[in-house]
């Protein structure tokens, strides 16, 4: 599964809970604080292709009488609206100051496009040219593609001993994993040296399938490998 | 109805559009070109506003782009004609750029300064006024004038803005037909003598620091003559104008005492130069509601900028609006943009830009960097 479809996963877990809200299992929030939206509102779908979907196989009329959430600022359907940048913007957000993160993350982005354009102009033949990704959406994908763990290492204790574990890891782990390690390295820089300077950095280097992170990725990888042999404290 | 509408809309975007013109003399600019973007060459942009006059945004999309190309725009054809068909024997006239932030003045100029260039104008261009009044870097070198009683000279910044206008006029500064006409003496050792070239004068100033900001007040008196006696045109073009007229600077004289602008030798100067009792020349000035401070931006109109002194200082002048992109503007600049590899995307990608940035070039500008 791919991180585009996230909220395609958050809408498919709402509806399941909800069937379930006839044997009075009290539903689980999705949200982490309260909202002013009872549970039985429905999550606005505000793209256009995923609305288009939805006259096409008739199941508009259904939705037509539910009542629905209103969307948030974030929520739009404007052409260069991206879910997993969106994401990234709230991992940067620090004290709900989302202005800042998000002039942050398109500053980066700037840089990305920058060095990228820079390097097209200087690369001397046309293949090497299309090789060049200019796009920095998808040198964003591509990175966090790269970064996101495939095991992960829970202590478990058996005997007195805490064991580290390797493990089967959940999608969306891995994406926080990936985002996480990202800003980490991002943040571990030099006083003078700016956020989205670095930030362009690791993502570029990242989606070249080098830097700081995926070798953090591969290390994860190697613990795991050296630790198959506790594997089994997983279900003893 | 609407998917409709939006694929007409997309379509009517999505066509090739031509954007670029191979005129690069603005002389011969005219109203056929409006919107499309000419190169200026590296010789004459390094010799031209290497010291400055481009702003930092466009200077940085000029690396990116590997070239510097400006629209042309209506305003600058406005002002081409209208020097076109001026008469020079009469006073100069003053052309004062107005309009929001980021909608093209300080370009403008650059195109004016271009066109004045290639018409063999003698250009005094000051790029940001604000950078001698307003911007106090941590060493800000400041003395008392040793020939104006109370006034504060600012001898590097002086000397900076001479090697400016040398680098701008190294042609006609070469060519040595200009002569001074008044013997100027600095100290008991040095003095400039009657009919000694100008380029001397500019040279002294810049190699003895201290004297610079009364070279420059000497060389404004000297072109005025010169140009009076219609030995060389001149073009004057003063970005940020209105700084001038802001009641207090940001300088602090050693004594902590905040400086007024008219306090400042430089500024009695430039509202010396910019006086129209003089002819042969032509001065172009803007008013930029970036040069005062943000508390008085309330609107970008020279009335307000200028404040009464400088419209009354300035009166009677030719305002000259510069505004956002028209349709036509637009469609090029995204075109070129697209051409640049600056923007990409669906087609639509326009028309969404075009409503967010209100078709402001600076915000166009920046909304399609992280694209």
């Amino acid at each position: 599964m791919n991180s585009g479809n996230w909220f395609l996963i958050k809408s498919l877990c709402d509806l399941s809970f909800r069937q379930c809200r006839g044997w009075r299992i009290p539903p689980r929030r999705l949200y982490a604080n309260a909202t002013s939206f009872p549970d039985y509102f429905k999550n606005p779908i505000f793209r256009k292709e995923q609305q288009g979907k939805l006259i096409e196989s008739g199941e508009l009329s259904k939705l037509a009488a539910v009542p629905v959430k209103p969307p948030a600022t974030y929520e739009t359907c404007s052409v260069y609206h991206d879910p997993l940048v969106n994401k990234v913007i709230n991992h940067v957000m620090e004290m709900g100051k989302k202005q800042l993160a998000r002039s942050l993350v398109e500053k980066s982005f700037e840089n990305i496009k920058r060095t990228q354009i820079e390097r097209y102009h200087l690369a001397p033949t046309p293949e090497e040219k299309n090789k060049i990704e200019l796009n920095p959406k998808i040198i964003l994908h591509k990175a966090v593609e790269n970064c996101k763990p495939l095991l992960q290492l829970s202590p478990i204790k058996r005997g007195g001993i805490t064991y580290q574990v390797p493990g089967p890891i959940t999608e969306k782990r891995s994406l926080f994993l990936a985002i996480k390690w990202l800003l980490d390295a991002t943040n571990d820089k030099d006083r003078t040296v700016h956020f989205p300077e670095q930030f362009a950095w690791e993502l570029l280097d990242a989606a070249n399938n080098t830097g700081k992170v995926v070798k953090r990725k591969q290390d994860l990888h190697r613990q795991c490998e050296a630790n198959r042999a506790y594997a089994h404290y997983r279900w003893q | 109805m609407l998917t409709r509408n939006w694929r007409i809309l997309s379509r009517q975007y999505s066509q090739a559009v031509t954007f670029r013109t191979n005129e690069s003399s603005p002389q011969q600019h005219n109203e056929k070109q409006t919107g499309l973007f000419y190169t200026l060459n590296q010789d004459t942009c390094k010799s031209l506003f290497s010291n400055g006059g481009f702003p930092k945004s466009f200077l940085k999309q000029t690396k990116t782009f590997t070239e510097t190309a400006i629209m042309i725009r209506q305003p600058a054809l406005d002002l081409i004609n209208c020097i076109k068909s001026t008469n020079f024997d009469a006073p100069v006239i003053r052309y004062v750029l107005y309009g929001e932030k980021g909608s093209g003045k300080s370009l403008t100029m650059a195109h004016m300064i271009h066109y004045a260039h290639e018409d063999g104008y003698l250009i005094l261009h000051v790029p940001w006024v604000s950078e001698w009044l307003r911007r106090v870097p941590r060493h800000k070198e400041m003395s008392n004038s040793q020939t104006h009683e109370g006034f504060v000279d600012l001898p590097l910044d002086a000397a900076a803005w001479l090697i400016h206008f040398k680098t701008q006029n190294q042609a006609l500064l070469k060519a040595g037909e200009l002569k001074v006409s008044e013997e100027y003496v600095w100290s008991k050792r040095e003095k400039t003598e009657v009919g000694a070239p100008l380029s001397e004068l500019v040279e002294h100033g810049i190699t003895r620091v201290k004297y610079a900001c009364d070279v420059i007040y000497a060389l404004v008196r000297e072109i005025k003559t010169l140009s009076n006696k219609k030995q060389c045109k001149t073009f004057v073009a003063v970005d940020g104008f209105n700084s001038f007229f802001y009641p207090l600077t940001r300088l602090n004289t050693p004594t902590k005492r905040k400086v007024k602008p008219e306090e400042v030798t430089l500024t009695t100067t430039f509202l010396e130069l910019t006086k129209n009792d003089w002819t042969n020349g032509v001065i172009l000035l803007s008013a930029d509601q970036l040069a005062v401070p943000d508390d008085h931006q309330e609107s970008y109109f020279p009335r307000y900028l200028l404040r009464k002194k400088g419209f009354e200082h300035l009166d009677p002048f030719v305002p000259i609006e510069v505004g956002r992109y028209t349709e036509k503007e637009f469609l090029s600049c995204a075109s070129y943009y697209r051409d640049r590899l600056w923007l990409r995307g669906p087609p639509e990608t326009e028309i969404e830009l075009k409503f967010t940035s209100a078709s402001n070039p600076y915000k166009f500008m920046e909304q399609c960097a992280p694209l």
